[in-house]
């Protein structure tokens, strides 16, 4: 009998890339044995029909994203990533240090920019990033946080080591797909839970409020905070929807907003109201037309000043993509001995700096076997992965390297890890990374458990951006066994001594006795009434059957 | 509530209606030129769409596919029942955040089936069609029902709705004017808004137009009813002005949407039934301007619409 | 010797239809640093709104207000008194040029090395930025700078605009202050030496009546660091001294407009710019 994971082994082995899954050929690493044991039972049909189950919830709930102008369900592959709790409570440390970190250098470098005087970060480097905004310059956060929301991109290397490959502390976007992945995952494959205890990720938009309500000015007793999208043409206006209304808050768009005297307020039908916090969805070029593009419809006028005075708190903080800066990642290790005195917890991939000219010949002579990334890419954009380009694109890209090298890193090729994946009827090996999201309060940084983990689904690509033919997978991070002292969530009931049942739902009158029933019946087809009204209990209780088991599956 | 978000609340309330009339007006016009031999579909249906605003060139031949096309499939205009329905779906998407998220799907899942269902439809029937948007707004009302807060955002959407109901129904009498007091077409109008068998239960006798009439203009129970929906629309106009409004309770009532509903339905309430048949042309007309400037009035006092700004530089000195 | 001075700088727009809303910022009140201290200082708008002061990143003192009450017309008036100094004895003891190009001066001084948006380079500017270098020191490069670029450039006004660079001002042969300035900073940048831009007021006679006011002007002139900076105005060919107002420094007039600002209405036309400036002592 073909086995769902027949050929996999062999496969993942022959792409030299650590496997999530096996260990050996045919031997499951222990966090996946369960996982393993529940889905090899299944056929592809199986898995098959789940999925267009899922596609068909993600449609109509109006969860896709936009693809070459076509709304297409997002692409969530039914096999979930697995993470046991120690390995996490790793990731857990490594993230929370990072952001520390980070934090600590953009609240440096926008104040005093002691890291520039004491030489531990080129000071060239930080003025000649195009995301080093001089306008905020001078605007304090009032609690300090400057990155509420951190996205901090991992892999895992040929070793099975978890290294970090890029930070996002400017907008990190996709939080929405962690939340309803999780959600999308419990309602087709509702028995994998069965066998797994599973941390939750549902309650992110409560650590979400909690932080922003925390950055709020300190003279505001009930802060009013928004989620500012640039409107329902963004492609990750599903996202900015979802996680206003998680957290119960309006979602506004600029046109919705206007300043006076540095307060900020927003258009309602009971008169102006005011806002205190701006959870904003919009780029720093378009935030304020009174600093950046004059241009923009997106923004709102005044804004930036607003929150120089105070009255206004922009989350994520202006300016935050300087520590995004690729060439700035790799002085992150030194940041994090710099002002924390930690050793780091996650290690950087090794990394080229182009404008080192002897780097910058090794690199130039070793192109064909090098990532070389922009420094303020995202989402994929402008890579070149040396071994897969032609003669041609290396030409290229030599040129502009030689131009520009400040715009430029290189890398070695890390063969990112691989995870089963449903493509043509049967599992895969396919390459995946892992963004955990953090959100910091001021006092503590919270990590989700979890995170997104993307999928490069053409066979053999290294590449996971969803606008680049990426899915993703349900993230799940075990929960360790109780006695052994890993943080826990908090059980969800409060166990009772006794259950009192209580009495059933009332009845309405019954229309007709048994016997007037039966008259009636006889009326028109005598021999038929018994069969007929048996028939009719057993409806009634199939339906109370029915509805029980909808229930279990919300 | 923002006041985007309630403008969109209120397009809302009055594109699934403007959906949901056009589905039965159409259903109730189709089968009425199928079943009546003596019915001239061509000028039927001209009349029809004249009714709904959309008269066609003289020169064309007017059959229910026409009629059909216009009013049922087409995705360009919003008083088309596919138009209307983008067009719900689409201020849903803006209003997604207040909108319960079953409401938010249950439009959304119309609006994706729209392309097959009407696909069938062709095959098969318009009914298939009319009858699938008749049970997704009736699901919709539903939910709405079911699932929305009784907040101001619950108000501008059945303040649109109501709205649309009245425009709708006054339509679909202007579309019968002509016709004789005792056609087979009054009971086509009463099957269009679900009222034939609630008239047959209120009068117990065949229908005439003067009561046709009557009991849609102004029924005091009957929830599709120009008088009720006129009522409820005066009812959530006072609940959003209460608290609102600068004059005084004990003068003359400050909101002018709520006063020209109120007006509209006091003169209703006190119209002479004799009279109706006679009256009804102008206060058909009356009517739907009526509808058109509250629509306006709503807008410019709560959705406080201003011109995109858009922003120059000033030139350096 | 220092003098007192008096300014009174007033701008304004008209607009081809009513306003109903418009953020500014201005940066037209004198700096207090180095031997320069501002008494007095105030901007008044008309319409009246509520002004915020901050100090920007480059250490400019900016004055932001907004409107909401349509208008046609606004105008920006701010008045200040100065206590201006001497100009510095040109230092003369000054690093070399390999000391300008050693590292830890090339990371200090990284913005006012680099080419900005008005100040581009160009290979013939480099060249002579080359060529004068060979011949002088740092510390008599700077004038030899402003005497390059007076060979080059004729003062007139209403022949460039305030976004003009200043390879096209060299390639006109004219232009005002402003384009002397990116002139000159090109070639000082292209030499390695740190030099920025600084916007201001000039009066306008070195032998000024105390207490009579005449015309005066915005003005712009340059800063060249040579172990300390040094101001240079190469319209005037003369250092900044007391007869020269500092305002706002930056890399280029990009960094330090004197006003800017958006509006949501009609064309925008410019009421012109008026200094007056009075020697109180």
């Amino acid at each position: 009998m073909a086995d769902l994971f027949e050929g996999y082994p062999a496969e993942a082995a022959a792409t030299a890339a650590w496997d999530e899954v096996f260990e050996t050929s045919n031997t499951p690493r222990e966090v996946y044995a369960a996982l393993y044991d529940a889905l090899q039972p299944l056929t592809s049909a199986d898995l098959a029909a789940r999925k267009a189950a899922l596609d068909r919830a993600f449609r109509d709930a109006g969860i896709t994203f936009n693809l070459f102008g076509e709304e297409r369900p997002f692409p969530l592959d039914l096999v979930p990533r697995l993470i046991a709790d120690d390995e996490w409570s790793v990731i857990e440390r490594g993230v929370t240090q990072r952001v520390l970190a980070l934090e600590a250098f953009l609240a440096d470098l926008y104040g005093s920019a002691e890291v520039l005087a004491d030489g531990i970060v080129p000071r060239r480097l930080v003025l000649t990033s195009a995301h080093y905004h001089r306008a905020a310059h001078g605007i304090d956060p009032p609690n300090g946080v400057r990155a509420h929301v951190s996205g901090i991109d991992l892999i895992r290397d040929e070793a099975g080591r978890f290294r970090v490959l890029e930070d996002n502390v400017r907008v990190p976007s996709e939080v929405s797909y962690v939340v309803e992945n999780r959600r999308a995952m419990t309602r087709v494959f509702p028995e994998l839970f069965a066998t797994h205890r599973v941390r939750p990720v549902a309650d992110y938009a409560t650590h979400l409020l909690h932080a922003l309500r925390a950055s709020a000015p300190p003279e505001v007793a009930d802060p009013t905070v928004v989620v500012l999208t640039p409107g329902v043409y963004n492609s990750a206006y599903f996202e900015h929807a979802l996680l206003a209304r998680q957290m119960g808050v309006e979602l506004v768009e600029g046109r919705d907003l206007s300043v006076r005297d540095n307060k900020v307020t927003m258009r309602t039908t009971e008169g102006e109201q005011p806002v205190h916090v701006v959870y904003r969805r919009v780029d720093d070029d378009w935030l304020d037309p009174v600093h950046f593009r004059p241009e923009s419809m997106v923004g709102c006028a005044g804004l930036v000043n607003a929150a120089r005075a105070g009255h206004v708190t922009i989350a994520n903080a202006l300016g935050n993509g300087v520590a995004d800066d690729k060439l700035m990642y790799t002085y992150v290790p030194e940041l994090i001995r710099y002002y924390l005195g930690e050793e780091p917890i996650l290690a950087n991939v090794d990394t080229y700096r182009l404008e080192d000219p002897d780097q910058r010949a090794h690199v130039l002579d070793h192109l064909d076997s090098l990532v070389v990334k922009p420094v303020d890419g995202s989402g994929g954009k402008g890579i070149v992965i040396g071994p897969q380009a032609s003669d041609e694109e290396l030409a290229a890209l030599r040129e502009r390297v030689s131009e520009d090298p400040r715009g430029w890193i290189a890398q070695r090729v890390v063969r990112l890890s691989t995870s089963p994946t449903l493509a043509d009827e049967r599992l895969g090996p396919r390459h995946v990374d892992l963004r955990p999201f953090a959100v910091n309060d001021g006092n503590r940084v919270w990590v989700l458990p979890g995170g997104l983990t993307r999928v490069a689904l053409p066979r053999g690509s290294l590449v996971v951006n969803s606008s680049q033919g990426g899915g993703s997978k349900d993230t799940w991070v075990l929960a360790g066994d109780p006695g052994r002292g890993v943080p826990q969530a908090p059980p969800g009931r409060i166990p009772v001594g006794n259950v009192r049942p209580a009495a059933g739902p009332d009845l309405g009158p019954v229309d007709s006795s048994d016997q007037q029933q039966q008259q009636q019946q006889n009326q028109s087809h005598q021999h038929q009434s018994h069969r007929h009204q048996s028939h009719r209990h057993q409806a009634v209780r199939r339906n109370l059957v029915a509805q029980e088991s909808g229930d279990a599956a919300c | 509530m923002l006041s985007r978000i309630a403008e969109s609340l209120f397009w809302i309330g009055r594109y699934v209606e403007r959906a949901e009339s056009t589905a039965r007006i159409l259903d109730v016009h189709v089968h009425r030129v199928l079943e009546d031999p003596w019915l001239d579909g061509a000028s039927a249906g001209r009349e029809l769409l004249a009714a709904m605003g959309q008269p066609a060139d003289f020169g064309l031949s007017v059959d229910s596919r026409r009629v059909t096309e216009t009013l049922a499939y087409d995705p360009d205009r919003p008083f088309s029942i596919t138009g209307a329905l983008c067009a719900a779906r689409e201020n849903a998407r803006t209003a997604r955040v207040v909108v319960s998220s079953d409401v938010w799907e249950c439009l959304n899942v119309t609006w994706n089936d729209l392309p097959h269902t009407e696909e069938l439809a062709r095959r098969m029937g318009p009914h298939v069609f009319f009858r699938y948007v008749r049970e997704r707004t009736a699901m919709l009302a539903g939910l709405v029902d079911a699932t929305l807060a009784r907040d101001d955002g619950w108000r501008f959407l059945v303040l649109g709705r109501s709205l649309e109901r009245v425009d709708m129904t006054s339509r679909l009498l202007s579309s019968s004017i002509s016709d004789h007091p005792h056609s087979q077409s009054w009971i086509s109008l009463l099957r269009s808004c679900g009222a034939h068998e609630a008239y047959l239960r209120t009068y117990r006798r065949a229908v005439d137009a003067s009561r046709v009439a009557e009991f849609l203009l102004l029924d005091r129970l009957f929830p599709r009813s120009v008088y009720w929906s006129l009522a409820l629309a005066e009812q959530i106009l006072a609940e959003l002005d209460g608290g609102r409004g600068r004059g005084s309770p004990r003068s003359t009532v400050d909101d002018t949407a709520r006063r020209l509903v109120g007006r509209t339905r006091t003169e209703l309430e006190f119209h002479s039934v004799d009279d109706l048949v006679a009256d009804m042309p102008d206060l058909l007309a009356s009517l739907q301007s009526t509808c058109s400037t509250v629509s306006a009035e709503v807008t410019a006092r709560y959705f406080a619409r201003e011109a995109p700004r858009s922003w120059a530089m000033e030139v350096p000195a | 010797m220092s003098w007192q001075i008096r300014i009174e700088h007033s701008t304004g727009y008209r607009y081809a239809s009513p306003v109903l809303s418009s953020y500014n910022e201005v940066r037209i009140i004198p700096q207090t640093a180095d031997a320069q201290l501002t008494l007095e200082a105030t901007v008044r708008t008309e319409p009246a709104a509520t002004t915020y002061r901050y100090w920007d990143y480059w250490g400019t003192q900016v004055t932001a207000f907004d409107l909401h009450t349509p208008h046609t017309e606004l105008v920006v008036t701010g008045r200040s008194i100065v206590q201006t100094a001497t100009a510095p004895v040109r230092p003369t003891d000054t690093p070399t040029w390999a000391q300008l190009a050693s590292d830890p001066v090339a990371d200090e001084f990284v913005e006012y090395l680099r080419p900005s948006a008005s100040t581009g380079d160009d290979p013939a500017l480099v060249e002579a930025a080359r060529e004068l270098a060979a011949r002088h020191s740092p510390s008599e490069f700077i004038p030899a700078v402003g005497d390059w670029v007076r060979e080059r450039l004729t003062y007139r006004p209403g022949t460039t605009g305030v976004h003009t660079a200043a390879v096209e001002a060299w390639h006109q042969g004219e232009g005002v202050c402003q384009d002397f300035a990116h002139l000159a900073l090109v070639l000082m940048r292209a030499a390695g030496m740190p030099a920025r831009y600084v916007s201001g007021y000039q009066h306008p006679s070195a032998s000024a009546a105390v207490g009579e006011t005449v015309a005066g002007q915005s003005h712009a002139w340059v800063e060249g660091w040579i172990g300390e900076w040094w101001g240079f105005d190469p319209t005037n060919a003369v250092p900044a001294g007391e007869q020269h107002v500092v305002v706002a420094r930056g890399r280029d007039y990009n960094d330090v407009p004197p006003m800017r600002g958006v509006y949501s209405g009609g064309a925008s036309t410019s009421l012109g710019v008026t200094v007056n400036v009075t020697r109180l002592a």
